[in-house]
């Protein structure tokens, strides 16, 4: 009896190492590729910056109080870091009317793909994605054509004499939100899609059998079957677009940061690779908790129905 | 005037696709079903009874023609305006709801204050007997336990007009059977005009009060059961419903509703004639398996149809023959209801005869 145990143990634990052994290809590229630059980089943000960037080997915590607080030149006082906080939240309210707004568009062209036949499905999916295959900067350079004084859009209205002086539309926070969804509509419409193509639109007349009206169908029956969807879409778009660097530097031009470009400029002119590796681990931070909000809110909301 | 039809079919086409591919699903059909009847659509797949139930649900709108709720035409309007529930084959419960939500969903979107809402939640969860279940989800439950809850959702905002999309056809055969005499004491219950759309003939005939057999897009007969089965109007409802032996032969003298009809398997046999039925030469003449008997072939005075048993089927309540006649091409099938401790009278191979009972043939229309 226990020797017939103690095989069954001792086999048990060959496959368990037998299966360690199978993800080690993965446990290395996750430790090597992911976690190792970012130890890097925490380790970078309590160092002292070097003179002309890189990073001197001395203990100091100059980077994480730069994030947040700023020492005057001429008296050394230390006062709030107003542009950073005014850039965080910049980023963060463009990147959540981005979301709001690549949701408002991509909810209407996912379902419109996912109620066409079939075989015309994946003509429209492919369509979706063309855009992926030119390089961001040509694309953002596009819209800056599109949108600037002497551009398509001003061109035609002053031609046309609807207006007298070119629309100032170039550099503004308008111009970030145009590039931004324009370049994050398509993660935003194929995971909506792909929760959209697995609804049974047999429920959606199901709610029409019942009295719904196409709004209340939308609400009570749609939204809440695609509730993943939209989930994986919303973190899609506002991740990257937290982050994002070179649409906001072309199309806001250089007064209009966020918090990509500020990391950026730590890293470039501003040669204080502590401060940037700081606003990185922060940009990180507010990511996760940004995450762990919305996951719960959504996952609060679905498991109320039950 | 009489009691308005609950519903009424007036010349309603529905035309999928465009030219060459065009294809009429429901080909100018008109029928009335009238108020608290149980009505059935009954035909073979893709005969149209599943369209013409989703035009009467709003589902698809008729290329042609009237649909009147009440006397109302309602052709052009909304499914969510039409006083008109359906139970969907397949359910089509709303997985994020809980039973009792599902049940009260049409309530919800009517409007109606929340204290009614759950009384008739409640009623309806009592009528299908599901208290139990109120708050489970619709996926812990069984198959027929979703079907009970798709019938209370439909029920509950009391239509004018319930459809049921073949909703037992997911069902086990017991399950079925059950369902079946539920549904009976539903419709009767609650006095709502019920539309039901099958294939299973034995289901339309055992539940319906009308049943509409259709083909094609068309509507071939309306009836009650023993009219439909009884006296069907051409060869394709005879067929249709139940097993048919079909005899071809001369019709001869008519009197008093019988037909003399000389067969060339069957020598002369009296058969009934439809009203206001007048044919002369070739008819078609129709004879139920169960209205004839197995007998030795020597029994003259039974019948002339003579042949060779092929085939002995035993169902359990009765058993199945299969004869084929002497002229070597009809096979012909009876069906004799089995009695206790009976011993089988013939074998395959056995040369029978066949004796049918009297009124068992009928000539067929057309």
């Amino acid at each position: 009896m226990t020797d017939a145990a103690g095989t069954i143990e001792a086999e048990q634990n060959r496959n368990i190492r037998k299966r360690w052994l199978l993800s080690l290809p993965a446990l290395l590229i996750i430790l090597v590729a992911a976690t190792g630059p970012l130890l890097i980089v925490l380790l970078y943000s309590f160092l002292a910056p070097g003179p002309y960037g890189d990073v001197q080997w001395l203990p100091s915590f100059d980077g994480w109080v730069g994030v947040f607080m700023e020492k005057d030149i001429f008296d050394g006082t230390f006062s709030l870091a107003s542009a950073h906080v005014s850039i965080f939240m910049r980023s963060v309210m463009l990147s959540l009317v981005t979301t709001i707004l690549t949701l408002l568009v991509g909810f209407p062209t996912a379902y419109f793909i996912a109620t066409r036949p079939e075989k015309t499905r994946e003509l429209w999916l492919f369509m979706i994605t063309i855009p992926f295959w030119t390089n961001l900067l040509i694309r953002t350079f596009a819209i800056l054509e599109v949108i600037r004084n002497e551009g398509l859009i001003n061109g035609l209205l002053l031609k046309s004499g609807l207006i007298a002086k070119p629309i100032q539309m170039l550099f503004t926070d308008g111009a970030i939100l145009t590039g931004m969804v324009y370049v994050y509509l398509p993660l935003m419409v194929l995971p909506l899609y792909a929760s959209m193509e697995k609804l049974d639109f047999r429920l959606v007349e199901a709610g029409y059998d019942l009295y719904a009206t196409p709004f209340r169908v939308l609400r009570k029956i749609i939204i809440p079957l695609v509730k993943p969807g939209i989930i994986a879409g919303s973190i899609l778009v506002f991740i990257p677009a937290l982050g994002a660097y070179v649409t906001p530097s072309i199309l806001g031009g250089g007064k209009n940061m966020m918090l990509g470009n500020l990391i950026e400029l730590q890293f470039g002119q501003g040669r204080n690779w502590p401060l940037g590796s700081a606003l990185s681990i922060t940009l990180m931070l507010i990511v996760m908790v940004a995450l762990l909000v919305y996951v719960r809110n959504a996952g609060s909301q679905g498991s109320r129905h039950g | 005037m009489a009691e308005l039809n609950a519903v009424e079919i007036r010349q309603v086409s529905k035309i999928f696709g465009f030219g060459e591919f065009a294809f009429a699903a429901v080909d100018n059909t008109s029928v009335s079903i009238r108020q608290n009847e149980f009505f059935t659509l009954l035909g073979p797949s893709g005969c149209g009874k599943t369209t013409l139930l989703r035009l009467i649900a709003g589902f698809e709108y008729p290329t042609s023609g009237e649909i009147l709720l009440n006397g109302e035409d309602i052709a052009a309007m909304p499914p969510f305006k039409r006083p008109i529930n359906t139970v969907f084959q397949s359910y089509a419960l709303f997985p994020h709801m809980t039973v009792a939500e599902n049940i009260g969903f049409g309530l919800m979107m009517l409007g109606k204050p929340k204290r009614e809402i759950n009384e008739r939640v409640d009623a309806m969860l009592k009528l299908v007997r599901m208290e139990a279940l109120a708050g489970r989800r619709t996926s812990q439950i069984s198959g027929g336990q979703q079907q009970r809850v798709a019938l209370a959702r439909a029920l509950a905002p009391q239509p004018k007009v319930l459809l049921l999309d073949e909703p037992l056809s997911a069902l086990d055969y017991k399950l079925r059977k059950d369902m079946q005499i539920e549904l009976k004491r539903l419709q009767a219950e609650t006095g709502i005009t019920f539309i039901f759309v099958t294939h299973d003939q034995e289901e339309a005939l055992t539940m319906s009060d009308r049943i509409a057999v259709m083909s094609s897009g068309k509507i071939l007969q309306v009836g009650n059961p023993r009219e439909i089965y009884d006296a069907p109007a051409d060869r394709f409802v005879a067929d249709f419903i139940g097993e048919t032996n079909f005899l071809k032969g001369r019709i001869g003298s008519v009197a008093n509703g019988i037909a003399d009809v000389d067969t060339p398997v069957a020598g002369r046999i009296s058969a009934t004639v439809p009203q206001d039925f007048h044919a002369e030469g070739e008819v078609t003449v129709v004879l139920r398996p169960e209205h004839a008997t197995l007998c030795p072939p020597d029994r003259a005075d039974a019948s002339q149809m003579t042949g060779t048993l092929e085939n002995v089927v035993y169902f359990g309540t009765d058993t199945h023959y299969h004869v084929r006649l002497s002229d070597g091409e009809t096979l012909f099938t009876l069906r004799e209801q089995n009695k206790p401790l009976q011993v089988a009278r013939f074998a395959a191979g056995d040369r029978v005869g066949i004796a049918l009972e009297a009124n068992a043939a009928r000539v067929l229309r057309n």
